[in-house]
């Protein structure tokens, strides 16, 4: 073998072994990186379904933020358009939902809303910048506990398209900025929901 | 005797390089496994980078303008995902237990990974994410316009 062969099967040496070892070295990179707290900045909405019924369903799912927001507008089914959900009962009865959100918006915290009955107590309150409904159903055999805990911020922004319809990447957004919180929670004797917002990329439970 | 050498590792060289080229993209992989009664058991794997290009080889090209025209409304969408999934390469995106069913879908090392189980069968699938983007970008383009 000649010396110049020789130096040239060096260079194919090298070449290969970068191309073969450059996903080893990603590889390593990612499992080292990766952990139950997601990169800095980045935000997960979670789902969480848990039955205790015979067959124990269970249903996870953690779905980042930004991917929704940069996702939702490529959907175009149904009433969803551009990130956007007609609703077209933004009018309901008579009620103007937008008229009643804003005066719920410039009033100061308090419980707006309390429903006593045999059947149910519901209750809906502002507190901290927060929009709370809670609602106790006594009517099924198994009582159930609705809880739904809403930065006002966000509510601001699913309302800030124009009328019948909900801004659906807006409130994404502005629930990008929010601290970790507990959306959703309903339980009752056979199941456990809970929608929430933190950094980490998995479901720790 | 040089000659000839030389022509080797020419040979050989190409056949490495391209080998890591084609393996360094990943692999396309699909196991289903049946256990009842005669079950099948189909397993396919295939290099990612060839995909795109196999697809208008391997694929009759009626066929391949029913397949653009079918799934044109959801190319974008599916586009979408995959390019912002490769930005979560480590993820746990659903997992649902439904008594003896069971389905998880989760991206590792920049796959996405889908694994199905039911008493009989199960199913598991490994993608590249850039194929996926790849495809559904090149099947986007094709598509005729609306």
């Amino acid at each position: 073998m000649t010396s110049r062969t020789r130096h040239f099967f060096h260079v194919i040496a090298f070449l290969a072994a970068a191309f073969l070892y450059a996903p080893l070295g990603t590889q390593a990179q990612t499992s080292s990186a990766q952990s139950s707290t997601s990169a800095h900045g980045e935000r997960w909405l979670h789902v969480r379904v848990i039955s205790t019924n015979s067959k124990g369903e269970t249903v996870r799912v953690n779905v980042p933020l930004e991917l929704a927001e940069k996702v939702l507008p490529a959907i175009d089914h149904d009433r969803l358009h551009n990130g956007k959900v007609r609703v077209g009962c933004m009018d309901c009865d008579g009620v103007d939902v937008r008229t009643v959100f804003e005066a719920v918006r410039s009033s100061k915290d308090g419980e707006f809303v309390t429903v006593q009955s045999n059947d149910a107590d519901v209750s809906v309150m502002k507190k901290e910048g927060m929009l709370f409904v809670h609602v106790h159903d006594k009517n099924k055999p198994k009582h159930s506990q609705v809880e739904v805990k809403v930065p006002m911020k966000v509510v601001e922004a699913l309302l800030s398209g124009s009328k019948d319809e909900l801004d659906i990447v807006a409130g994404l957004h502005a629930l990008a900025g929010q601290g970790d919180v507990e959306l959703v929670s309903v339980k009752d004797d056979e199941n456990t929901i809970r929608v929430w917002l933190d950094s980490k990329n998995v479901t720790t439970d | 005797m040089v000659l000839l050498a030389k022509i080797a590792l020419g040979f050989g060289a190409t056949v490495v390089l391209a080998g890591a080229y084609t393996f360094r993209e990943g692999v396309l992989r699909v196991d289903v496994d049946e256990t009842h009664g005669r079950g099948q058991h189909v397993h396919v794997w295939v290099p990612a980078a060839i995909v795109p290009m196999a697809m208008h080889f391997v694929v009759p090209r009626g066929r391949m303008l029913e397949a653009e025209e079918r799934s044109a409304k959801f190319m974008p969408l599916v586009h979408a995902v995959a390019k912002e999934l490769q930005k979560y390469p480590e993820a746990e995106l659903v997992e649902v237990h439904d008594g003896p069913q069971y389905i998880r879908v989760r991206t590792h090392n920049g796959n996405l990974l889908i694994d199905a189980e039911e008493p009989g069968q199960t199913v598991h699938v490994s993608c590249p994410l850039a194929t996926i983007d790849d495809v559904s970008r090149e099947l986007a383009t094709l598509a005729p316009a609306s």
